[in-house]
């Protein structure tokens, strides 16, 4: 499917070379990150972050260029370069956005190509660091969706009001992506060694989504379907426990597709003395083995503009199911009760089980050295309860109960 | 008598002065219609495409232009930081890229004069005889 879907949205790049360069207004722009982020624990949080401190967190450049051939039809490609989505040691250069868009009236806007999906209030701009104040976006929140990206089609209706205009935005497409687990003890192929792997999995996504946007507010509400598959297996399947020896292992069987419904819901609604209030909710659910990626997700922020600085507080929290919880404590628990031996496996049962409970607050500033660039810091400090996902345990070890501080450092710009 | 003609005529060119300095108007090609501060300002911000059943292409002066200032908040009720902010989202939200900008007054008035469906906001002192004002405060 990868080479079908990158030839596709290679579309509107071909078609912006095709027309006579005097038919085509061109503009490109450019943006970047460069952030740094620090804990104090030993272990990875967010993939990245410890107390070696890391630059590959936050940093990403990127470039796009959009070609308008006349008021009703253009192209925009953007590519950028950030750490791999399918390795944590690598960077990858990768085509985040082209599309054709065919705007026949005020009203209506057709995008077809590779598109972002309008999931949270920032998804589409969440690249773009100059876009926001927040040194980074919640991901107890932002990282629900499996995918932001297809390659596939978009259709948004505006209706202009005198406070508001209002829009409604259905999208369907497909598209490749990974899936990130980490085992503290052993990975599904070795059985002595923690580490992480990506599972290939194939999303068809369709939504509709309904933003209401002023300039002082913005209020959105959206429904979104997705399909998850492997390629050339099965998913889904659950856990069994298996007595003797006493121990939970994956079932097999399984389905051909896993449905993936998602709720979301956003607002960002400005107050008096330059303050804004933005608070985003979420909600997955996954019926698979990773049955913890059923969560949801919510976040709320207070910032107030102060001139050129824009200091802010915010505090999100996710927590997967309660069944999903109860069932990786069971397995995790089962890990201290089984022998030696066995140990790494029921580990690695429970870390797949996927389970996220967990919290940050964080107090930060941005300060906007132009229109187009900003100096973020923040400070924050994460909590976890039984587990969370984010964290890469150490071996021995596993993810609940733990607390991390994090200092964050960014450079964010536009050009 | 003379004092009276002469005070007639200062302030008949201190009005001119004033008009010619401080009057901002927008003008589009001829078969343009007139037009309100709301089109204007949706227009501006890409939110709508055409005017009447004409579509539009709108044009900017750079940011720092003393025209582009006044129009900003004339019109638009917004200064250049908002403005800038409001494309930077909206650029990378994939919603469009901002009107072209001009290099000066001249190139936008040639501009808007040959081109069907092109607006520009101009000086009143620069707008050359018989051209098509669609705005003015």
């Amino acid at each position: 499917m990868q080479k079908r879907l990158l030839s596709t949205a290679l579309l509107p790049l071909l078609a912006v070379m095709a027309m006579p360069a005097q038919a085509v207004d061109l503009t490109w722009s450019g943006f970047g990150t460069f952030g740094y982020a620090r804990s104090d624990q030993s272990f990875n949080y967010q993939r990245f972050i410890s107390d070696d401190g890391t630059l590959k967190r936050d940093t990403v450049l990127g470039a796009q260029v959009d070609a308008r051939f006349s008021q009703e039809w253009s192209a925009t490609v953007q590519a950028k370069a950030a750490p791999s989505d399918h390795s944590d040691s690598q960077w990858q250069a990768s085509v985040a956005w082209a599309f054709l868009s065919w705007r026949p009236s005020d009203d209506w806007l057709i995008r077809a190509g590779k598109i972002r999906l309008p999931m949270m209030l920032n998804t589409e701009n969440s690249d773009v660091g100059a876009t926001y104040d927040f040194a980074r976006l919640p991901l107890e929140v932002y990282s629900i969706a499996p995918t932001t990206d297809v390659i596939g089609v978009s259709i948004s209706k505006t209706w202009l009001g005198d406070s508001f205009d209002w829009t409604a935005e259905a999208y369907t497409g497909e598209t490749s992506t990974y899936w990130r687990y980490y085992g503290r003890d052993r990975t599904m192929d070795k059985a002595n060694s923690p580490g992480s792997w990506f599972l290939p999995i194939d999303m068809k996504s369709s939504g509709l989504v309904l933003t209401a946007r002023s300039f002082e507010h913005t209020f959105r509400i959206g429904y979104h379907e997705g399909q998850a598959s492997r390629p050339g297996e099965k998913t889904g399947a659950g856990f069994e426990y298996l007595n003797p020896p006493g121990v939970y292992l994956l079932s097999s069987g399984g389905v051909d597709k896993l449905r993936v419904p998602i709720v979301t819901l956003g607002a960002s609604v400005s107050l008096p003395v330059e303050f804004r209030l933005t608070g985003e909710y979420a909600q997955a659910k996954v019926e698979s083995a990773s049955r913890g990626l059923s969560r949801w997700g919510a976040y709320l922020a207070l910032t107030k503009r102060i001139g050129a600085w824009t200091p802010y507080v915010s505090y999100a929290k996710t927590k997967s199911t309660d069944e999903a919880l109860g069932l990786y404590q069971r397995i995790n628990a089962n890990a201290g009760v089984v022998p030696a031996p066995l140990r790494n496996s029921q580990t690695l049962m429970a870390d797949i089980t996927a389970p996220y409970d967990q919290s940050t607050i964080a107090l930060g500033t941005s300060f906007a050295v132009s229109p187009k660039s900003l100096i973020k810091t923040e400070i924050s400090r994460v909590r976890t309860g039984v587990a969370s996902s984010f964290i890469d345990a150490p071996a021995g070890g596993d993810s609940g109960n733990r607390h991390i501080n994090i200092f964050s450092l960014s450079y964010s710009f536009s050009f | 008598m003379i004092l009276r003609a002469l005070l007639l005529l200062s302030l008949l060119l201190g009005g001119l002065v004033a008009a010619a300095g401080d009057d901002l108007v927008v003008i589009g090609h001829s078969s343009l219609p007139k037009t309100d501060r709301v089109t204007l300002q949706r227009l501006y911000t890409g939110r709508i495409v055409s005017i009447g059943a004409q579509t539009v292409t709108p044009l900017n002066l750079p940011p720092g232009s003393a025209a582009r200032d006044d129009f900003l908040q004339m019109v638009m009720e917004q200064n250049e930081e908002q403005y800038t902010g409001y494309w930077l989202v909206r650029r990378y939200v994939g919603k469009g890229s901002p009107p072209k900008e001009l290099g000066s007054v001249d190139e936008v008035v040639r501009h808007v004069v040959s081109t069907p469906g092109a607006v520009g906001y101009v000086p009143l002192s620069k707008v050359p005889p018989g051209a098509n004002v669609i705005f003015r405060r």
